[in-house]
Formats: structure tokens, C-alpha cells, sequence
């Protein structure tokens, strides 16, 4: 059984490994997918590369739910 | 299958006499995309339109807006085609006469409208006195009487001014209606008590009776308006009915009749002579010389034009796959339209596009359900890029199935094993996700690390093509070099380092790290100092498709929470609580489809277009159109 203490920190852990890097990537997209869609109201020949352009920062939310998985699913060895 | 269609660039040239013969086979062979003539000279100039042209832009007014009247839209389907050659015959007289019709029964729509219009501003004029019994006319025209007729708040204290007055009261919306009647000495004063209490006057029609019989005569005659305008609505709803087949035919014919009119527009002619410039599918050009040949008697030639090379950037580009993966065009199209020198990537995100879907959504019951909708929507709906996704839909829902019998997963729950729903039938080894995160991990970096691998590849055989051997060893085989040397020396490294081991130096190591630097030198070579800055790209790429693991496990997740949501509040209470248990669930389970759709949707593309797309593909280049039209109402004999 696993210590509560650390049980509980780990949830925290992962909790902000999610919330953080949503919050992170939620601000990076803002603005260029308000731009993509100006960009788009121009030229419809955009929506490809606005849709592009417009999900790179997500990339780092998937990395924070990778690490929150992990981090509750995987019990790494004791260093 | 793997490129744009190949295409031959013509010169079709001949004497102006057959132009409009070659027009008229060109046109009906719908396949020639024509390069607009623009630089003109002292030899060349740029054809006239026929003069038919603007008669017929003409006609084609006049039908459109007897069109929109009848709201006929283009898009209906009929079941008969007219012949071409009778609307020609009877056009003009025909639509003259249709006009006639549609114009007289709609001018008769707008008059009743202006006449209901009327009476209904003179009902809000009369309603405010409708409990007044005094006749119309005794409202005015008094020499020594001024009379105030109108609303206020409340009504005014006059006493004080004049005991000689009449006043007539009624409640009346928020306030009250008001007619007074004064000796016109007192007129000012009055009129400054009722303005005090809001007063607003009324200006009242030149009519007979009492307000009330006034107001009971109008609505009578509003009625029988309004049960003529109904019987005009069905006039028009029966003409649009009689005539829907012949306006939409005969529209088709003039569209057609036009594009042929001023197609000389994008013409080179001479005095005699005219040149056109374009392209032709290479599979249909044969038939088309023939064709063009044989109707103009020899004398326009459509000729292959090899005076110069050819420049991928100038042709035009139309898609060519096979059936099933066609609809994934939409998708390469989405992005961009390749190149003529360039691979059409369509067959690859059709073969990956729904494995990647399926991966992460991989229920069987989400799976049942999507291909549901696909097949409605698709049979319901028209248009074509949306029944395009709706195949995409079905085909992803089909691998999804077959990856909610790896994951043993129907709706969130485990279906076959023990604790399943079907706990006797278990005849095969599943992968139930929450309990193989590790492995799932690893296998989600594995495709990350093949599929680049395929771009790479891909983008070596377009530069190859483009630019040359050195080329594309230098851009493109020195990433594939560092990203297996990388993935040579992940490997060797991440067991010992998570284990908090020595290294050790191994053979496979010491590969790795030699593939690496032997990239990075070409790469160098290749793009320079910018290049390296590149370099993490490689390990973000790869670490991306860890999402095909999280996003599956997010809506497992939700799936979870439903289910045992509803079976916490609800069903296990027994009686009334199961329907609401049920109702949770079908709603919880309702939305997670839709969020499984558009995230497994947009997350799989992209996949596509941000790590797999930009390894190799660029596009940008030119649609191609072909001068002519696909017939829907209409037939040539």
C-alpha cells in the first residue's frame, strides 16, 4: 500500500501537470487562432495551415496529461 | 494514384471560321483547363465575346430573378431531363411569358401587403378611442371648440382653467386615452396640463362611424386580404411547381450557352485565326484530338506544345485516387493542393488517417455509433465534402470497433473476462488501456517514429525529383539518420538511466551516436546553422503522438465516470432512479461520442498535417478547372 501522504501528492502533481499546461496552451492558442481566423476571413485556402499553426502550442498540454498519466499509472522504480 | 494526374499541355489552333464548332466540342468534353490568354500584342489580340453574349447574360437575369421569386435555389433534383434544343426553340418566348405570370401574381402580393399594411396603421390610430362612442368626424372640425385627441399618463386637472369642458376617458395600455373638448380661448393652457401628464396626440384617418364598428369593418377586410394573399402564395407554390423543371433546365442552358459566348475572351486570335493554351488530362487527350478533328473537318488541331519545358508551378492539378480513398482528398486538399512534381500524399493519410483515429477512440460501441451517423449522413445530406467526412466517419468507426476488441472496451465497460459483461466468452488476449499505459506509451512513440520515418522518406523521393540526388540526401536522408541514430541511443540509454545503472557502452550505442553526427554534417551541409535550430523539432515530433495514448484514455476516462456515476446516484436506488440512471447515461455517453469525434477528428489530423505533412509535403499548386459543365437538367441530342 502506498503511503496516503504520497498518494495524495502525486494526484496533486498530476492535477497541475494537466491544469497548468492546459492553462499554458489555452493562452498560446488565443492568440494565434484568433489571427488564423482573420487570416482565414481572407483567404479560405488558409484553414490548412490556421489549423496548423493554430494547434502547436497543444502540443504541451498532451505533454502534461503524458506526465499525469505516468505520474498515476506507472509506478516508476526508486531511485 | 500517388501523384496528380498527369497532364499534356496543348495549343488548339485553327481558323476563326470552326472556332465555335471547337468551342462546342471542347466544352462538351469537359476536360480541357484553359491558361487565359492575357499579354497582348501587335499579332495577338484577345478574342471577342460572340454577340449573343450579352443577350444571354440578359435572359439569364431575368430567369434567375423568376427563380428567387419562385425560391427555386439551383440545387433541387428532377426527375426528367429536357432535351437541349427544345429550350433553345422556345426560350425567349417562354420565359417572357413565365415573367409575365410570376410578376403579376407577386405585384399582387406586395399591393395586398401594402393594403394590410395600411389598415393595420389605422387600427393602432383608432385603438386607443375604441371605447369611445363618439363618431369620427365629431372629433374636429369645430370653429370654436379645440379638441385634444390622444394618450397620457393621467388624466389632466382642467377645472381650475375652464369649467366648460368634456372629457372623454378610458384606461388605455400603461396610461389612458383622452379626448378633450374646449372653448379654443383655453386652447394653450390645456394643451400645457396634458403635456405635464405625457401627452401624445393622435392624428386620425378622415373616416365615418364609431371607432369601434370602424375597428370591427377593418378587421373583416383584413381578413379577406389575408385570405387573398394565401390564395396568391398558392399561385405562385402551383407556378413554381408547373415551371421548377424548365427553369432549372433552361438556367443550365444559359450558363452553358454564356461560358461558350465568352470563352473567346480567353482567346489569342489573329484576324483569322484563334489559339487557345491549356491543359488536358494525358489519359483523355487522344479522344479530344479525334473528337475536334472529326467535327471541325480538319481544320482546328489540337496540338501537344513542347516548346518549352514544363513548369510544375503552371499546371493545373486534379486529384486521382482510387474509390475508397477519395474522400480523404478533401483532407490534402484542406492543406493544400500538391505540386505537379510533388507526391499526392491522399493514399497514405487514407490508410493512416482512421488507424490513428481508431487508436484513440477504440470502443466498440462509440464505434457502432459513428458509423451510424456516417451512414445517415450520408445518405441524408448532399453536399459533397460533407458526405465525404461522413465516409471518413464510417471507416474510422469501423477500425474503431476492431480496436475496442483489442482494448475490450463497449462504452467504457470491459466486455468479454471476468467482471465483464459477457464474462463466459473470452477466447483472446485483450489490451484493457488503463492497465498497459506503459507499453501503450511506447507503442505510440513506435508509430510517431515510423510514421516520421515514412515522411522522411517521402520528402527524399520529392526532393530527389525536384532538386536532385545531393539534395535530398542532404535535407531530408540526414534527418532520417538522426532520428534513428536518436532513437539507437534512447534506446541503449532509458533503461539504465530509469534504473539509475551504469551505462554502458555498447556497440548499438556507439552506431547511434555515428548516425547522429554523420546527420548533423549533412544537415549542415544542407540547411546550415538554421537547421540545427531545428533539431528538437525531431524530439517533439515523436513525443506528439503520445497524445493517440492520451487523448484514448481522456474519453475512456469520461466513459468510466458516466457509467459509474449513473450507477452510484442512480440505478443502484432500484424503481423510478433507473430511468434517470438511464437518461445520464445516454446523455453522458451522447456527448463523449461527439467529443470523441472531433477530438480523435482533429487530434489524428493533426498528426497528419503537423508532423507527417512537413516532412515532405509543401503544395500550393494550381485547381484544375476544365471548361465545360456536368449537365444536371439538361441533355445534348
Amino acid at each position: 500500500m502506498v503511503d496516503p501522504t504520497a498518494a495524495g501528492l502525486i494526484a496533486i502533481a498530476a492535477a497541475l501537470a494537466v491544469g497548468l499546461t492546459g492553462i499554458g496552451a489555452a493562452l498560446g492558442e488565443q492568440m494565434i487562432g484568433s489571427a488564423a481566423v482573420g487570416a482565414m476571413a481572407e483567404d479560405e485556402g488558409f484553414f490548412g495551415r490556421g489549423l496548423v499553426m493554430t494547434v502547436i502550442p497543444e502540443s504541451i498540454v498532451i505533454f502534461g496529461l503524458v506526465v499525469a498519466l505516468i505520474l498515476l499509472f506507472v509506478t516508476l522504480p526508486t531511485i | 494514384m500517388f501523384e496528380p494526374q498527369a497532364m499534356t499541355k496543348v495549343i488548339v489552333a485553327g481558323s476563326k471560321d470552326y472556332m465555335g464548332l471547337a468551342i462546342d466540342a471542347l466544352h462538351k468534353h469537359n476536360v480541357m483547363h484553359i491558361t487565359d490568354f492575357v499579354k497582348e500584342d501587335d499579332d495577338f489580340r484577345i478574342g471577342k465575346p460572340y454577340a449573343s453574349a450579352s443577350k444571354l447574360s440578359e435572359r439569364a437575369i431575368s430567369l434567375r430573378s423568376i427563380a428567387s421569386y419562385l425560391s427555386i435555389t439551383g440545387k433541387e433534383d428532377t426527375p426528367s431531363r429536357y432535351a437541349e434544343d427544345a429550350i433553345a426553340d422556345e426560350i425567349d418566348e417562354k420565359t417572357e411569358r413565365l415573367s409575365f405570370e410570376v410578376t403579376q401574381v407577386t405585384r399582387n402580393i406586395s399591393d395586398i401587403d401594402s393594403r394590410i399594411k395600411d389598415i393595420n396603421d389605422k387600427k393602432r390610430l383608432l385603438d386607443p378611442l375604441k371605447n369611445f362612442d363618439l363618431p369620427l368626424d365629431l372629433y374636429g372640425g369645430y370653429r370654436s371648440l379645440a379638441v385634444f385627441v390622444g394618450t397620457a399618463k393621467w388624466s389632466p386637472t382642467i377645472s381650475d382653467i375652464t369649467k366648460d369642458y368634456e372629457l372623454e376617458i378610458a384606461p388605455y395600455m400603461r396610461g389612458y386615452a383622452i379626448a378633450i373638448f374646449v372653448p379654443r380661448e383655453f386652447q394653450d393652457d390645456v394643451l400645457k396640463r396634458l403635456q405635464e401628464q405625457g401627452y401624445s396626440a393622435l392624428s386620425l384617418p378622415e373616416m365615418q362611424g364609431t371607432p369601434k364598428d370602424i375597428l370591427a369593418d377593418l378587421d373583416v377586410q383584413l381578413i379577406e386580404l389575408q385570405t387573398e394573399k394565401e390564395t396568391s402564395r398558392e399561385e405562385l407554390s402551383t407556378l413554381r411547381e408547373r415551371y421548377i423543371d424548365y427553369i432549372l433546365a433552361s438556367d443550365e442552358y444559359l450558363s452553358i450557352a454564356t461560358q461558350k459566348a465568352e470563352a473567346p475572351l480567353r482567346f489569342a486570335t489573329t484576324k483569322n485565326a484563334f489559339i487557345i493554351e491549356g491543359w488536358i488530362p494525358t489519359k483523355n487527350l487522344e479522344h479530344v484530338q479525334r473528337d475536334v478533328d472529326s467535327v471541325t473537318d480538319g481544320h482546328v488541331m489540337v496540338a501537344i506544345d513542347e516548346s518549352e519545358a514544363i513548369n510544375a508551378e503552371k499546371v493545373p492539378i486534379a486529384l486521382e485516387n482510387p474509390m475508397p480513398s477519395e474522400p480523404f482528398e478533401l483532407l490534402v486538399k484542406a492543406f493544400a493542393l500538391p505540386k505537379y512534381n510533388e507526391i499526392d500524399p491522399t493514399m497514405f493519410v487514407a490508410l493512416i488517417y482512421p488507424f490513428l483515429f481508431a487508436l484513440m477512440l477504440g470502443d466498440i460501441g462509440y464505434g457502432a455509433v459513428i458509423i451510424g451517423i456516417g451512414l445517415v449522413v450520408q445518405r441524408r445530406l448532399k453536399s459533397k465534402g460533407i458526405r465525404d467526412l461522413a465516409r471518413i466517419l464510417v471507416y474510422a468507426g469501423v477500425l474503431s470497433i476492431v480496436f475496442g476488441f483489442i482494448y475490450n472496451e463497449f462504452f467504457g465497460v470491459a466486455l468479454f473476462g471476468t467482471g465483464g459483461l459477457i464474462p463466459s466468452f473470452y477466447a483472446y488476449p485483450t489490451i484493457p488501456r488503463f492497465e498497459n499505459i506503459a507499453t501503450l506509451l511506447v507503442v505510440t512513440l513506435v508509430i510517431g517514429i515510423l510514421m516520421l520515418t515514412l515522411g522522411y522518406v517521402l520528402g527524399f523521393v520529392n526532393e530527389y525529383r525536384q532538386h536532385g540526388l545531393k539534395h535530398a540526401v542532404l535535407t531530408k536522408a540526414s534527418w532520417l539518420l538522426m532520428l534513428w541514430g536518436g532513437v539507437l541511443v534512447v534506446i541503449e540509454i532509458l533503461p539504465p538511466l530509469t534504473k539509475a545503472a551504469a551505462i554502458s557502452i555498447s556497440p548499438a550505442l556507439l552506431a547511434g551516436f555515428g548516425l547522429v553526427v554523420i546527420g548533423l554534417v549533412f544537415l549542415l551541409g544542407g540547411e546550415g546553422i538554421v537547421g540545427i535550430t531545428e533539431l528538437p523539432t525531431l524530439l517533439s515530433n515523436v513525443l506528439s503522438y503520445s497524445r493517440l495514448l492520451s487523448i484514448g484514455v481522456s474519453s475512456l476516462g469520461i466513459a468510466l465516470a458516466v457509467n459509474r456515476l449513473s450507477y452510484a446516484l442512480f440505478i443502484d436506488k432500484g424503481g423510478v432512479w433507473i430511468i434517470f440512471g438511464v437518461l445520464l447515461l445516454i446523455i453522458g455517453h451522447a456527448v463523449n461520442t461527439a467529443l470523441g469525434i472531433l477530438d480523435s477528428g482533429l487530434q489524428s489530423l493533426r498528426l497528419h498535417y503537423v508532423e507527417f505533412f512537413t516532412k515532405f509535403y509543401r503544395g500550393g499548386g494550381m485547381k484544375y478547372k476544365p471548361f465545360g459543365l456536368i449537365r444536371k437538367y439538361t441533355e445534348e441530342q
